[in-house]
C-alpha cells in the first residue's frame, strides 16, 4: 500500500514538472527568473572581516591633472571599479547601475560619494576617452588612468587580479576588467563591502545610504 | 553564487522540456539524429554608452535532434557584430558558439554576448535594432532586438 502511494506521488510529481517545462520551454526568462528568487534572500553586498587598505594610487584623472586617490577620497564614501571603456557588457552596467541609484540619494549626499573608475587598459582609455565615456554614465564620476603596472598593483591590493591587454589572433585587443565593486567607509577609509557583477540598481539604492554614513549595509 | 546555480537550472529546465514535450514534436524518431530546430528569443540589447560600441544578449533554444552553431550575425546598425565569449574578467571574440541538441545557447549578461562595432548611431531605449544570425546548418534568423535601459536585466526586468 505504501508503496503504490509513494508511486503515485512520484508520477503527479512527474507529470506537474513536465507540465511545467513544456510551459517555460518556450520562455527562457522563466528558469532564471526561478533562480533568482532563491538568490533573492541572498544579499549582494559581502562585508568584510578585515577590510582592504584604500591602495595608494597616484594617477590621471579625465581632466589630465594628478589625482591622489587616497587624498582625494579621505573621509569619503568611495566606490571604485576597475574596467574599461571598450567594454561592451559588465563595465557599463555595474557603473550604470550605480549611478542610476546614487541619482535617487538626496542632493548633498551625491556631492559627498566619490564614484572611481580605474581603467585597465591605460593605452587606448587616455584621459579624453575615459571622460567622455563617464559622460554618458555621470559626469561626476572620476576616471582614473596611467601606467597598467600602477594599476595592476592597485588592483591588486584589493584582491583583484588583472591581466595587460594583449591582442588575439586577429589583432584585436582583449582587455580585462575587476569582477567587483569596493566601497570605502568614510569613517575609516577602508573597503569594507564587495559587490560582485550581479548587483543590481535595487541592491546599490539599498546599500548606499548605510555606506555614505560607514554603517554596514 | 547565482552565476553557478543558473546554467544548471537551465540546463535541467532544458532536459524536463524535453521529455514533457519531445514525443509531440518529433513523433517516432526516437529524438536522436534529425536537425536542428531553432527558434529565437529574449533578445535585447542595453543601451550603450557610446556610439563606439554596444552589446546584446539572446536565448537560442534547439528542439531538434541535432547540434548546431551559431557562426554570424549582422545588424542594420553596425558595421561589425561579433560573438564573444566571456572568461573571468577577460572577453574574446570566438568564431562560433554551439546550440546543443535539445538545448540551448543562452548569451547573457557577464557571459556570452553579441559585441556590436561600428555603429552607425547610437541605439536609445524604446528603438528596436534588426539582427540577423546566422549558422552552421539552418537557415538564418532575423531577430528584433529591443533597445533597453542600460541597467535592464531579464532577472530584474528593468
Amino acid at each position: 500500500m505504501r508503496t503504490k502511494t509513494f508511486a503515485a506521488a512520484a508520477l503527479l510529481a512527474a507529470a506537474s514538472l513536465t507540465l511545467t517545462a513544456c510551459g517555460s520551454g518556450d520562455d527562457s526568462n522563466k528558469p532564471v527568473a526561478v533562480v533568482s528568487e532563491e538568490a533573492g534572500t541572498e544579499k549582494a553586498a559581502t562585508v568584510l572581516d578585515k577590510p582592504f587598505e584604500k591602495p595608494d594610487l597616484v594617477l590621471t584623472d579625465t581632466q589630465g591633472k594628478k589625482y591622489d586617490l587616497r587624498k582625494e577620497t579621505a573621509g569619503k564614501p568611495t566606490l571604485i571599479y576597475f574596467g574599461y571603456t571598450h567594454c561592451p557588457d559588465v563595465c557599463p552596467l555595474t557603473m550604470n547601475n550605480i549611478a542610476v541609484a546614487a541619482k535617487q540619494l538626496p542632493k548633498a549626499e551625491q556631492d559627498d560619494l566619490r564614484v572611481v573608475f580605474v581603467t585597465t587598459d591605460p593605452e587606448r582609455d587616455t584621459p579624453a576617452e575615459l571622460g567622455k565615456w563617464l559622460k554618458g554614465i555621470d559626469s561626476r564620476f572620476t576616471g582614473l588612468t596611467g601606467d597598467f603596472a600602477t594599476v595592476q598593483a592597485g588592483a591588486r591590493t584589493l584582491g583583484i587580479s588583472i591581466d595587460p591587454p594583449r591582442k588575439d589572433k586577429n589583432g584585436k585587443v582583449v582587455s580585462e576588467h575587476g569582477t567587483q565593486v569596493i566601497a570605502f567607509s568614510p569613517k575609516t577609509d577602508g573597503g569594507y563591502v564587495l559587490y560582485g557583477e550581479d548587483a543590481t540598481v535595487e541592491d546599490y539604492s539599498k546599500d548606499l545610504p548605510k555606506i555614505l554614513k560607514g554603517e554596514t549595509p | 553564487m547565482r552565476r553557478r546555480l543558473a546554467p544548471t537550472a537551465l540546463v535541467i529546465a532544458g532536459a524536463l522540456a524535453l521529455a514533457g514535450c519531445g514525443g509531440s514534436d518529433s513523433g517516432g524518431d526516437g529524438g536522436s539524429g534529425g536537425e536542428a530546430k531553432l527558434s529565437v528569443g529574449s533578445a535585447y540589447m542595453p543601451q550603450p554608452v557610446s556610439d563606439e560600441m554596444a552589446a546584446g544578449f539572446l536565448t537560442v533554444t534547439n528542439k531538434g535532434g541535432s547540434d548546431d552553431e551559431l557562426t554570424s550575425v549582422s545588424s542594420d546598425i553596425a558595421g561589425q557584430v561579433t560573438v564573444h565569449e566571456t572568461t573571468g574578467g577577460a572577453m574574446q571574440e570566438v568564431e562560433s558558439l554551439t546550440i546543443p541538441a535539445h538545448g540551448r545557447l543562452v548569451l547573457r549578461t557577464g557571459g556570452d554576448h553579441l559585441m556590436f562595432e561600428q555603429l552607425k548611431r547610437k541605439p536609445k531605449e524604446g528603438q528596436t535594432v534588426t539582427v540577423e544570425l546566422r549558422f552552421a546548418h539552418s537557415d538564418p534568423v532575423e531577430v528584433e532586438m529591443p533597445v533597453k535601459a542600460a541597467t535592464y536585466t531579464p532577472t530584474t526586468g528593468h
